[in-house]
């Protein structure tokens, strides 16, 4: 392992206890039909009530921790997404929310990147189209390094176990 | 007043997660599993031919899910009889794109 991999590993645990019981998220649509949008607001609803894990909602990203960023960042949206992104103080997570996001619905064309890692640097990506409520809460507490990425793990290919 | 006794009558209604997972969210619209050793290449060529996200494609002798493509529509569900069924996983967050995605062998042994 280099130094600079040992200090950003480092760095990296030291922002993720940081940010363990308390991270304010802002939320940027780089071009999503709005149901990643209808998804996360249903977060802070009483069902999921984000604010007992610690997290909170900011509208300001001077004020953020976290951009949630979703739809399928639109060319027109690159300077705002960069900018927002540059107003959020160091340390940041960048996480990238739905099948738009992560490059599997639009391919990259003069209209649209097709994925958010083309125009910023993402540390955790949620699929799901859209991603749950309950995924995203996995996605949040993933990227604060509350709970254990599992999909690693998980095996899609049931050959006979479930037959019945 | 009424709304106060509304709300002790339903009692908490807020999830556990993460300390426990609602019964109810394996049932949400997920990703599909295959039973692999039903795949024939026929199925695997309909199966990659039906997904209309465009997250199944066949690879040689793999069929190749990418579950960052994947919309949980159900489309594959429909088009693969018994060989395909929902997989009820919606804890797939990861801090590398690569790991979303799986290769299902088409009439494996094992």
């Amino acid at each position: 392992m280099t130094e600079e991999q040992r200090l950003s590993d480092e760095l990296r645990e030291r922002a993720v206890a940081l940010f363990a019981r308390s991270l304010h998220i802002r939320t940027f649509d780089s071009g999503s039909c709005a149901v990643c949008e209808s998804e996360i607001r249903l977060l802070s609803a009483p069902h999921y009530d984000l604010h007992r894990l610690g997290f909170f909602f900011t509208p300001a990203p001077r004020h953020a921790d976290l951009l949630l960023v979703s739809g399928a960042a639109v060319r027109a949206a690159d300077t705002a997404l960069r900018k927002t992104l540059a107003a959020i103080p160091e340390p940041r997570i960048v996480v990238a929310v739905g099948a738009c996001a992560l490059g599997g619905v639009f391919a990259p064309d003069e209209l649209v990147h097709g994925r958010v890692d083309a125009v910023v640097p993402v540390d955790v990506y949620v699929p799901g189209c859209p991603p749950s409520p309950l995924a995203l809460l996995h996605g949040l507490l993933v990227a604060v390094g509350r709970l254990e990425e599992k999909v690693r793990t998980l095996d899609f290919d049931l050959r006979e176990e479930l037959v019945g | 007043m009424l709304w106060f006794l509304r709300g002790i009558r339903r009692g908490v209604v807020t999830t556990r997660y993460p300390r426990a997972t609602d019964a109810w969210a394996r049932q949400l619209p997920s990703p599909p599993a295959f039973r692999s050793r039903r795949l024939t290449p026929e199925l695997a060529a309909r199966l990659a031919e039906s997904c209309t996200p465009g997250a199944l494609r066949l690879e040689g002798s793999e069929l190749v899910l990418d579950l960052g493509a994947c919309t949980g529509c159900g489309d594959c569900l429909t088009a693969g009889d018994d060989a395909v069924v929902p997989s009820g996983e919606f804890e797939l967050a990861t801090s590398a794109r690569d790991a979303l995605i799986k290769r299902i062998p088409i009439g494996a042994e094992g």
